[in-house]
This record gives C-alpha cells, structure tokens and sequence, in this order.
C-alpha cells in the first residue's frame, strides 16, 4: 500500500499519463495497478500492430515500444521530484512468438534510483497466460530532477511541426 | 532482392505500414530505410520527441528487412535486442540503416543505426538477432 502523500502524486501522475497523446494514444494502454514503484498496464489488441497478413503475430516492435512506456511510468511513479527522463538503453528478450488477439498485459518496475540513473525491468504477457511470458524487457533512464514533471503536452499540439 | 521488391514485402506487414517505413536501399550486407515522423509516433510531447520505443521498432523493422529472404521459409524471428539512445530524436524523418553482420543457417547478427542530421551524429544503435529456421 501506498501512503497518502505518495497516492496523491501517484493519481496526479496516472491522470496526467492517461492524456497522453501520440504513441501512447495508439496503444490505448489502461493502467489496471499501480503502486509506488511499479505498475500494471492492459493494451488493448490492434491489427495494425501485426507482423503477418493473416493480422495475429504482434511485432515484437510494438511489445518493446509498449515495454518502454510502461518501465517509464514506473520510473515516474519511483522519483519524487523528477523533471524529465530520457532512455539510455534498452534491452529485450522475444521469449516466444506473440500470437493471440487477446489484450496484452505488462508489468513494469523500477528496482533501483540513484542520483542520476534508474534502473526497470518489465514483463509482459497475453491476459490469463502470465505462465507463458511473452517478452521480458529491461531499460536505464538518465533522471533531471526538478519542481515539475515536464514529461506530459504542456497544451495540445505544443509540439506541431 | 532490389529495394522495390522489398517494398512490397514491407507493405505487407500492418505495424510497417503503420510507422510509413520506406525501404532506401538493400543489398546483400545492408538496407537503408526511411520513416517519417508523425504525430501518432509521439513520445514525449512537451518536448517534441519520437517515442523511444518507436525508434527500436523502426530499427527493428529494418534489421529484419535486411535479413527478410534469409530464412527458407517464414519470416526472420527476432530474438532479443539491445538498444542504446545517444540523442533525442526530433520531429524530422528517421534514417535507420541495417548491417548483418553474420547471418549463419540458424542465426543472424544484424547492427543498426539510426540518425536525423548526419550518419555521423547517430540517434541511436542497436544490435539484433533473429533465428532464421
């Protein structure tokens, strides 16, 4: 459980994230937990995220794009008083092919802050077979802390080209 | 296969089609793609960068093209990836060229690059391996 001063950053964060627009936007990820570490997100299937005509085999591009955002939120929800996060490196294992058209669901974690570094790992399964992970995933962000989260749009279209 | 053949092959899979990849070049030892950046491939809006993720994916798609005619039947089958992000990528096109390093009867080594400005000034590299049986 997480105490009160931290769930009120924690909703503060997730509102915020739920208006994500872009690549988040396409994924239509929900947050079904999340805790002051670690968080548990469903994305809903997408045909256009297919690796084959027959549209069942999800591109492994799409679990690692979906691995990334989820270990992100992790990290926000790990770093008081953090301004921005960029990736530094990531690193993903394809454990077996993803063919279903159910919901994938990820769990994502930060395990370790310092100064300047985080340190995530995630998982992510089909719904009702986290037996038979689909894909694990690892990242390193490069922390600027400050007094506001400049992570989410500042206005809508703020950044048209 | 010539860039145009491998085109068609590209327009065949949704999620290429999805990030617009355009193949460049190919050859035997590298192809060179294209993907325009787009306001659905967004990571961070307030600062106007390409979702990080979305960068791997185009790496991704551009490795495996590079290996796409490796296997006797299928597609490749990526089986990890490691990617490192040096630069913020802007909202501009994205230049990904693959490099196969060793393609065996089983394996394939495949490094990419990613960049906006020069080749010389790289947003990203990543390393993939695909099992081609």
């Amino acid at each position: 459980m997480v105490d009160e001063q931290t769930s009120l950053k924690v909703d503060e964060i997730l509102s915020l994230w739920r208006q994500r627009s872009g690549f988040h936007g396409e994924m239509k990820a929900k947050i079904i937990e999340a805790d002051k570490n670690s968080v548990l997100l469903r994305m809903p299937f997408n045909s256009d995220f297919c690796a084959d005509t027959e549209k069942e085999l999800i591109h492994g591009g799409v679990l690692t794009a979906l691995i990334d955002s989820a270990l992100g939120l992790s990290t926000m929800l790990a770093v008081p008083g953090l301004k921005t996060l960029a990736t530094l490196d990531m690193r993903g294992e394809y454990l077996r092919p993803a063919k279903s058209r159910s919901d994938l669901m990820v769990f994502a974690e930060c395990y370790r802050v310092s100064r300047h570094i985080s340190f995530n790992r995630g998982r992510v399964w089909f719904d009702g077979e986290e037996r038979n992970q689909v894909a694990v995933g690892y990242a390193t962000f490069a922390l600027t802390r400050g007094p506001k989260l400049q992570v989410f749009n500042a206005r809508e279209n703020s950044c048209e080209q | 296969m010539n860039s145009k053949s491998l085109q068609s092959q590209a327009d065949g899979i949704p999620f290429f089609k999805f990030l617009n990849l355009e193949v460049v070049s190919t050859t035997d030892k590298a192809t060179t793609c294209i993907m325009p950046a787009t306001q659905r491939l967004i990571g961070n809006s307030y600062l106007g960068n390409i979702h990080g993720g979305i960068i791997a994916s185009c790496m991704e798609a551009t490795a495996s093209l590079a290996v796409f005619d490796r296997p006797r039947k299928g597609a490749p089958k990526p089986i990890n990836l490691t990617v490192n992000y040096l630069r913020p990528a802007k909202m501009n096109p994205l230049h990904c060229r693959a490099k196969v390093i060793r393609a065996g009867r089983r394996i394939a080594f495949v490094e990419t690059i990613a960049w906006q400005v020069d080749e010389d000034t790289p947003v990203a590299k990543g390393q993939f391996q695909f099992l081609l049986i």
